[in-house]
């Protein structure tokens, strides 16, 4: 392209080509890894002092927007392109699903937990599970902890491969989408085959799982995840050396580490930034002990190395797959424990043991000690808390789940203070944000 | 929730030196230290708040990065404090946690930590619309998750579940339609 | 496929016997709509400038095309929305029907899919909405959610909207898969083809007419049912 020049152009005021494009032009090449100081320095340049001059024109992006990240309202005060402030605005998807869940027995809060970020339905469950077991001191048998680790890496694959489809669609492409929701048809297939359903699975249970991997599923598990890193490099050639997507993701939106600590930013945006946190390694829970993986890092901070984050890391969740299918233990799938989990279905009808205990917990609901509980565990977005408070019944009193969107949400005025219009959609689409997670 | 010597063992060392930190500087008022489930929390003094959690983000030996979550709880059999505030911190260098928590008075208000870690702003704008606990300081304290008008404040315990405007018409939207 | 029952009746019953027998020629709306309104009432047959109905040849002519481009608005709300998207990916292929064009403008669409659970705060935007796009619409409620409001009995959800906005069809499932939601757009296509809409001889969308005829009544107090219930039952939809 023969405008290369005039978009390096910086004018008198020091204010470049507004598009970022200025960063990626007029300095050479980094080579190895950026300091906190180069970050900060990057992100000085290629933004616009928020400054209230000339004509501020206040439009509200949403709730009903093409971007398709849910019903996530900004209202934007925009000097020309340039976004001088942010507000925003959610709760327009809020069910008051904590206060039902201290309406509900903890077996019957798994398939609202569901519905919180319902594109990776089953991390959401485990999530919750983990710190009801915690709580409950259920010990969960390995087998079980091997499926469930198999169930969450599947929904983390999803979840990328869906968010990757969503962001290409944001910066206005179509094809990518369709493939995208291609290639995680194969994923839904498996989760069907394995849950019953395809994005809602309620699959996680007290103790446990609720059923056993089915035949054929490791033999079509396996096939999916060779297949799949070979769709990951495709996507990569595509989308990584893309000149288009090259000047509309590299330098943007870069967010460093240290901001992502103030704003509680976790997941792929903080891996980004050079921080190698994930709590599958840090504190790890299911199985992901005794499995190998390497934690996704990248150390630009900006859109594209989100980008390359997540790649990472859906290449890393194959691994992690196959290494639970060869290494899976017999046993059970539920745990035994008569006070806090369900029986398994096919004795309900046929031993009285079972029949007692299956009316005691869905009627009554488990036996649950007095306490608080705080369980974090990695989930496709981010870090998700889920606190417990139980008082003794078979009900919680407070249930609260700090989930990734909520914060990421709140994010979005120092990450977009002072881009333009077209790199808010960009930056907004990275940072994945799902309002059924950020609303409950 | 038992307090005892033996089970603090089997927390980090990081966490109880920086617990022991907290305790010679703040003394009596951390009112209560329990342990449970390989967690610890600290019961503090709502007065003390600000100061606690001040000394946890800047303090090298705690050095609680991370404000993890910002809660509020109620507790309507406590009757002298039936609200609660509970804080949940994370430290990135040390990579322990604490929990952080206070019992409130109807309309006592707590010192707001957004000038800590900014990303209790939502989390405290959620604690006053679901329990109406008030935030000194916070720098935008109103409705987060529900309508503007909306009336009460929904986790309490005495407010049902189904809402105050029963029915299949939907008077809320009355004049908005 | 048979459209003059509906895919599901709401929960009083009472909507679909209504509209349909507004829609006989001559009728005339009951409660719950009432006639508070005054007015002309909605849809209906076309008439030419001067008074003269469109033949009914020309209408099937219209709906007949109509149906091979039907350009949902693009609006997802929830869960449900993640498989209104698998729709429009290749497995499912909204596309062979003319419908993957989902208008992100509301003026551009021919209809709504609402689909997911409309919150309060939601509500007077999705009305918003469907007031803009023009008329001929059709609307479909994809979920429980969308139908009568699923497991959110709660504070901020509205059960259901077609109390609200009216509604064609109805797709139940949570989330309904997109074969479901197939079978639901075929019968939007076939309501399309004969161009009937929901909103014909209504005089207001159903949010207004219930908000006006109970215009002098104070808020209902909640009913009993909304405190914990000390045994639970089993709630619907979770598996044991």
């Amino acid at each position: 392209m023969s405008d290369h020049g005039a978009h390096g152009a910086v004018d008198a005021a020091g204010q470049g080509d507004h598009g970022a494009h200025g960063a990626v032009d007029a300095t050479p090449p980094v080579t190895g890894r950026p300091t906190q100081e180069e970050l900060a320095e990057r992100k000085a340049r290629t933004r616009v002092p928020p400054e209230r001059s000339g004509d501020i024109m206040t439009i509200s992006m949403g709730p009903q927007h093409p971007s398709m990240h849910g019903v996530y309202r900004a209202v934007l005060d925009l000097d020309g392109e340039v976004i001088v402030a942010v507000r925003p605005e959610i709760g327009n998807l809020h069910r008051g699903l904590e206060k039902l869940c201290e309406e509900r027995t903890y077996h019957q809060i798994i398939p609202l937990t569901d519905r919180l970020d319902y594109i990776s339905g089953f991390a959401m469950n485990h999530g919750f599970c983990e710190a009801a077991e915690t709580l409950m001191q259920v010990e969960v048998p390995p087998r079980a902890q091997y499926i469930r680790t198999i169930a969450s890496e599947l929904c983390r694959v999803s979840n990328h491969i869906m968010w990757l489809g969503v962001h290409i669609m944001d910066l206005g492409t179509q094809t990518f989408f369709v493939i995208c929701f291609r290639d995680r048809e194969y994923v839904l297939d498996l989760f069907e085959m394995l849950t019953g359903a395809r994005l809602t699975h309620s699959f996680a249970r007290i103790g446990g799982v609720a059923k056993d991997l089915p035949d054929g599923f490791e033999h079509r598990c396996r096939k999916v995840i060779d297949f799949l890193p070979k769709r990951v490099a495709e996507y990569e050639r595509i989308v990584k050396h893309n000149r288009i997507y090259y000047k509309r993701a590299k330098g943007v939106g870069i967010f460093t580490a240290d901001d992502c600590y103030a704003w509680r930013v976790t997941g792929p945006p903080l891996r980004s930034a050079g921080v190698a946190r994930d709590l599958r390694k840090d504190e790890p829970y299911a199985a992901y002990g005794e499995v190998d993986f390497e934690v996704a890092v990248e150390y630009n901070a900006d859109v594209y190395d989100r980008f390359l984050v997540r790649m990472k890391e859906i290449r890393e969740s194959c691994k992690i797959i196959r290494q639970c299918l060869d290494q899976m233990p017999d046993g059970d799938f539920l745990a035994r424990d008569a006070a806090h989990t369900l029986p398994r279905k096919r004795d309900v009808l046929r031993e009285s043991g079972a029949m007692i205990q299956d009316f005691n917990q869905v009627f009554r609901g488990p036996q649950v000690p007095k306490g608080e509980v705080y369980r974090s565990i990695e989930v496709p977005k981010g870090e998700m808390g889920v606190y417990i408070r139980s008082e003794g019944g078979p009900r919680p009193a407070r249930v609260r789940f700090s989930t990734p969107s909520f914060y990421h949400g709140q994010a979005v005025p120092p990450l977009v203070e002072g881009e333009t219009i077209a790199d808010m959609v960009a930056i907004f689409a990275s940072i994945d944000v799902v309002l059924g997670d950020c609303d409950r | 929730m038992t307090p005892g010597e033996d089970t603090l063992q089997t927390l980090p060392a990081s966490l109880m030196t920086a617990v022991e930190a907290l305790g010679s500087t703040f003394g009596e008022r951390l009112v209560e230290r329990t342990e449970f489930r390989g967690e610890l929390t600290l019961s503090v003094d709502p007065a003390a708040w600000l100061d606690i959690l001040t000394f946890c983000r800047d303090d090298g030996s705690t050095a609680f990065d991370q404000l993890d979550s910002l809660l509020g709880d109620h507790l309507p059999e406590r009757a002298e404090a039936p609200f609660a505030v509970v804080a949940h911190l994370l430290s990135h260098t040390y990579g322990h946690r604490l929990r952080v928590k206070t019992a409130l008075a109807e309309g006592q208000a707590l010192p707001s930590v957004t000038g800590l870690w900014p990303s209790a702003g939502f989390d405290e704008r959620e604690a006053w619309e679901m329990f109406g606990v008030v935030f000194a300081g916070h720098p935008d304290l109103r409705r987060l998750l529900t309508t503007d008008d909306f009336e009460g404040f929904p986790l309490r315990k005495d407010f049902p579940l189904k809402g105050t405007v029963g029915g299949r018409v939907r008077t809320d939207l009355r004049g908005k339609i | 496929m048979n459209e003059e029952r509906p895919f599901l009746t709401v929960r009083d019953g009472l909507l679909q016997p209504a509209l349909e027998e507004a829609a006989q020629p001559g009728g005339r709306l009951c409660l719950p709509y009432g006639e508070a309104a005054g007015g002309e009432p909605m849809g209906g047959p076309v008439h030419f400038p001067g008074g003269i109905a469109m033949p009914v040849q020309i209408e099937r002519v219209l709906g007949f095309g109509r149906s091979f481009s039907f350009w949902p608005l693009l609006f997802g709300l929830a869960c449900c929305a993640i498989e209104m998207m698998a729709m429009g990916g290749s497995r499912f292929d909204i596309s062979r029907f003319g419908m993957e064009a989902m208008r992100a403008s509301p003026r551009q669409a021919d209809g709504m899919i609402i689909a997911g659970w409309c919150s309060t705060k939601m509500a007077p935007r999705v009305v918003r909405l469907y007031e803009q796009i023009p008329d001929p619409k059709w609307v479909l409620a994809m979920g429980s959610c969308a139908i009568s409001g699923n497991i959110w009995d709660t504070y901020s959800i509205v059960q259901g909207i077609d109390s609200l906005i009216p509604v064609d069809v109805y797709v139940p499932g949570c989330p309904p898969r997109p074969e479901a939601l197939w079978q639901g757009l075929e019968m939007i296509r076939d309501r399309i083809k004969q161009s009937r809409h929901a909103y014909d001889g209504l005089r207001r969308i159903p949010a207004r007419d219930l908000l006006a005829a109970s215009a002098g009544e104070e808020p209902c107090a909640p009913d009993a049912s909304s405190a914990p219930t000390p045994i639970a039952a089993p709630a619907a939809g979770t598996t044991a």
